[in-house]
């Protein structure tokens, strides 16, 4: 079982270092098989766990140091790794899907100079999240919570001679590192108060904190966790990302990387309790996302970031679940979430790969007739995202409405706010599957003679995804029968605030499905049959294609400041005083040296005298002092 | 008595002004010439001394094959008149009178202040003393080290005078 | 029994051409006169050096004032070897003119 931890872990990283030490000498398609081996390795390992672990019975989760990794005076962080029900679940999705994703990669990335790089890249995210997800104690959740940063900053700005990529990446990395900062100060005031970063020592103190301190940890948690999951208002980050290629926009942001914001609340709970309007402000923040992000799915043009948005509100969902208390159906989502929005992602993959790169939608009408296979993939993971009935989506979304429901009058408030959000999901997203797939050709089209399917190993991922897709909800229908919350809870017990009763869960589901099935309804009369029109508002389209001028804000306030006191800065203190120190110190050196060069004249007498000179000094020296 | 000291001072008034002679001759054979009448003299002041063995190796060695060399480069050379107080930087000439006036100062001073009175009254010596055979004896017993020494360094002279010599002739052949 | 004058003078003798030597080098631009110079020096030093000798009745200063003409001997040997080597490539003999060392 913690071997099976360890394997896992450690895969992903041997072959980033294989592929990496190999370099020109292994060939392009070897990098892929091998970074993809590793990933599977990595997922037989989390199997190991998982079947260990439920022999054993899931309460009985297990922590595995290695080494003392930190050591500061009293203060100790070990290498550790945790077997547990919520640690096992995620290994699992992580490498799981991941290993399908790299499998599809190496159909996808066929033909591109830097491939090897590209597959070391890949299987160093892999290892990078399952430390994250591993982690024994905050600190190695946070190192890998940083390495997975770092891996989203290399792959999102993979095609570097981009501008674009290099500025999406850049922007990734900073606001993620906004995050960073405030989880790491949220883990001082733990050391301070605890000494210690382990799991259960840092969730007992929390309990002993007074109420601001305790609010202010969760805060910055929270911060962290807006930043990674990309909510509002540390999102804008996401939709440039799309300018990595489509693989990576799969797997790191959709089914894993920015699901780690979710993870961290879930893992960070009993923290969270002890400030419960921080939960709800995470709540909250996860339903503003989920209306916001899906009012400007509905202008987008480009296929990536209709998707991108797509994820952004799904995770407010999840942010939703989780900020109630309904830890178990907040992670069910996430599961759901994963195995559908990667296989969005890889279908429109398989599109834009087809179309040699085009990614404006607008572009791409008709293209069912020539790809049946993709268009059916994506069918169902379109209804799937939709949540409706027997698809995945369902199952997972209408839990946690339902949850909402029950929670005070606040969380009804969110919960209607959420089967808005239902209704705006099933617009978006048929209104892709429209104008993509539909039966008449776009605007623009160049002549289809050419495309056709994609290759096996890119098929095969999306088949066994689309597959899964399916049926990858009837694990759980709550609440007739629930073998996820019960694996969970041992770890992530969900609250009472949080356990609907089965009217509330009616209610919720019948809605949900209606609301979805409208907008689905809504899309195919406007966008499929041509026959609805949407009333123009364009102050409203103004502003949903400018992404609520939230770029244009952040840029106002953080970035023009700054930039100006780095200019007058260098202009008033660096140049006139650092720099003209040092080349003061420079010029004061040589006239120094030319001073001294005066007596090197050449001349042997010159030298003899200063001989004499100095001997006749050093006699009066001797004579006064002996 | 009075010989000693009528050949004292006038050996020592030779010294000094042959002294003064070599520096300041602008022909550099005439400074050859007076440093030769220095070393006589030296030789003088060494007998006076109870040093005869020097004495006669200084007349021999320095006066006869050292000044000879000399004399034959100078030939050789051909002359060079040259003013003494001439060229250099302005300073020059000034700074070189003080110091060398100054180490004189510092020498009769350093000698005075230090040894003052105990250079009244020398050792009473023996008749062998400074002899001949008193030296060798004391060259091949105390001082054989500096013996030695001393005939290592006249072979590396003379090897690098060789080797100096025959450079230009190498050339010639090549 | 030391007769004529007390070492003291001698030594001011030889302390006179030391002087006198130190200052023909200081000022002359022959290299020949520079050597002749320094030949003064020496033998101002070796003249110290015998008078101490008989001073306090040590042989001690001989010695050292016959190795002293050895090494005289050998280091002017090398320096008139120099001197014939710049006169062979017709260099001038004026160690002012003679500066490659200049900074």
């Amino acid at each position: 079982m913690i071997a099976g931890a360890w394997l896992c872990l450690f895969a992903p990283l041997a072959g980033t270092l294989a592929i990496t030490v190999g370099g020109n000498r292994i060939s392009r398609l070897a990098a892929g098989w091998l970074s993809t081996a590793s990933v599977f390795v990595a997922f037989g390992g989390a199997a190991w766990s998982f079947f260990g672990l439920r022999a054993h019975g899931s309460e009985h989760g297990a922590l595995s140091t290695a080494w003392v990794w930190l050591q500061a005076g009293t203060f100790k962080a070990g290498l550790s790794v945790l077997v547990d029900p919520l640690s096992t679940m995620m290994m699992l999705i992580v490498s799981g899907v991941g290993g399908l994703i790299v499998l599809y990669s190496i159909g996808y990335m066929d033909g591109d100079d830097e491939e090897r790089r590209y597959f070391a890249y890949m299987s160093l995210f892999v290892f990078s999240m399952l430390l994250l997800v591993e982690g024994g104690n905050l600190l190695i959740l946070l190192a890998g919570w940083g390495l997975v940063g770092l891996s989203s900053y290399l792959l999102i700005g993979f095609w570097h001679e981009r501008p674009t990529a290099v500025a999406a990446a850049k922007k990734a990395f900073v606001m993620n590192a906004i995050g960073d900062a405030t989880m790491a100060l949220a883990f001082f005031v733990l050391i301070a108060h605890s000494n210690s970063l382990s799991f259960a020592t840092s969730f007992a103190t929390a309990g002993h904190l007074s109420e601001t301190t305790v609010n202010l940890v969760a805060l910055g948690l929270l911060g962290g966790a807006v930043a990674k999951s990309a909510q509002i208002p540390l999102h804008t980050w996401l939709p440039d990302a799309m300018e990595g290629p489509t693989p990576v926009s799969a797997l790191i942001h959709a089914a894993t990387m920015v699901t780690a914001g979710v993870y961290l609340i879930v893992r960070t709970h009993p923290i969270f309790e002890q400030a419960r309007t921080i939960e709800l402000i995470a709540a909250g923040l996860g339903t503003l996302t989920l209306l916001v992000a899906g009012l400007i799915a509905l202008v987008q043009t480009d296929i990536k970031r209709v998707i991108a948005y797509s994820t952004m509100s799904q995770i407010g969902y999840m942010f939703l679940g989780a900020g109630v208390g309904a830890y178990a159906n907040g992670m069910f989502h996430l599961l759901t979430h994963a195995f559908f929005k990667a296989l969005l992602f890889l279908a429109a993959g398989l599109v834009i790969h087809a179309l040699s790169g085009e990614q404006d939608m607008r572009k791409m009408g008709g293209i069912g007739k020539v790809m049946p296979w993709t268009r059916w993939a994506f069918l169902a993971g379109a209804l799937a995202l939709v949540g409706l009935p027997p698809f995945a989506g369902f199952f997972s979304k209408d839990a946690i409405i339902a949850a909402a429901l029950h929670d005070h009058w606040y969380g009804v408030v969110l919960a209607i706010a959420a089967l808005a959000g239902a209704f705006l999901t099933g617009l978006y997203t048929f209104r892709m599957y429209f104008i993509v797939f539909g039966p008449t050709a776009g605007s623009d089209t160049a002549p289809r003679s050419q495309t056709h399917e994609g290759p096996k190993t890119m098929l095969v991922p999306v088949g066994i995804l689309a597959v899964l897709s399916v049926v990858g909800g009837w694990i759980q229908f709550s609440p007739f029968w629930h073998p996820l919350t019960n694996w969970l809870s041992p770890v992530a017990a969900t609250l009472g605030v949080a356990e609907p009763s089965n009217t509330q869960e009616a209610i919720a589901s019948v809605f949900a499905v209606v609301l979805g099935l409208a907008g689905a309804v809504v899309a195919y009369a406007v966008y499929g049959q041509r026959r609805l029109a949407i009333p123009r508002v364009p102050s409203l389209q103004r502003a949903l294609e400018h992404k609520l001028y939230f770029d244009e804000a952040y840029d106002a306030l953080f970035y023009r400041p700054a930039a100006a006191m780095a200019v007058s800065f260098r202009r008033e203190f660096e140049e006139p005083v650092v720099l003209a120190s040092g080349s003061d110190l420079g010029e004061g050196a040589l006239e120094l040296g030319q001073g001294l060069r005066r007596l090197q004249t050449g001349l042997l007498r010159t030298y003899v005298f200063f001989l004499a000179t100095g001997m006749a000094v050093l006699a009066v020296v001797f004579l006064v002092v002996k | 008595m009075i010989l000693v000291w009528i050949v004292w001072v006038v050996a020592g008034f030779a010294c000094l002004a042959s002294a003064v002679a070599v520096v300041s001759f602008s022909n550099p054979f005439y400074s050859a010439l007076a440093l030769i009448g220095n070393l006589g003299s030296l030789a003088v002041l060494y007998l006076l001394l109870s040093a005869e063995f020097v004495a006669a190796a200084q007349v021999l060695v320095y006066a006869g094959a050292v000044m000879v060399m000399f004399l034959f480069v100078i030939a050789y050379v051909g002359p060079r008149l040259e003013t003494p107080w001439a060229g250099g930087p302005g300073w020059q000439s000034l700074g070189a009178v003080l110091a060398a006036g100054a180490i004189f100062v510092e020498i009769i001073v350093a000698i005075a202040l230090k040894a003052g009175g105990r250079l009244k009254h020398s050792e009473h010596v023996n008749a062998p003393f400074g002899s001949p055979g008193w030296i060798g004896r004391l060259f091949l017993t105390d001082h054989l080290l500096a013996f030695e020494i001393t005939s290592i360094v006249l072979l590396v002279a003379a090897v690098g005078g060789v080797i100096l010599g025959s450079h230009t002739r190498r050339r010639e052949t090549a | 029994m030391l007769q004529g004058p007390g070492i003291a003078w001698y030594l001011g003798i030889a302390a006179f051409l030391f002087a006198t030597g130190a200052l023909g080098v200081l000022i002359r631009r022959n290299p020949l006169i520079i050597l002749l110079s320094l030949e003064i020096m020496l033998n101002g030093g070796n003249l110290a050096l015998i008078a101490f000798s008989r001073h306090a009745g040590n042989g001690a200063g001989q010695i050292f004032a016959l190795a002293v003409m050895a090494v005289a001997a050998s280091e002017v040997c090398v320096g008139l070897g120099l001197v014939v080597a710049l006169h062979r490539r017709r260099l001038a003999m004026d160690v002012d003119k003679l500066s490659e060392l200049r900074g």
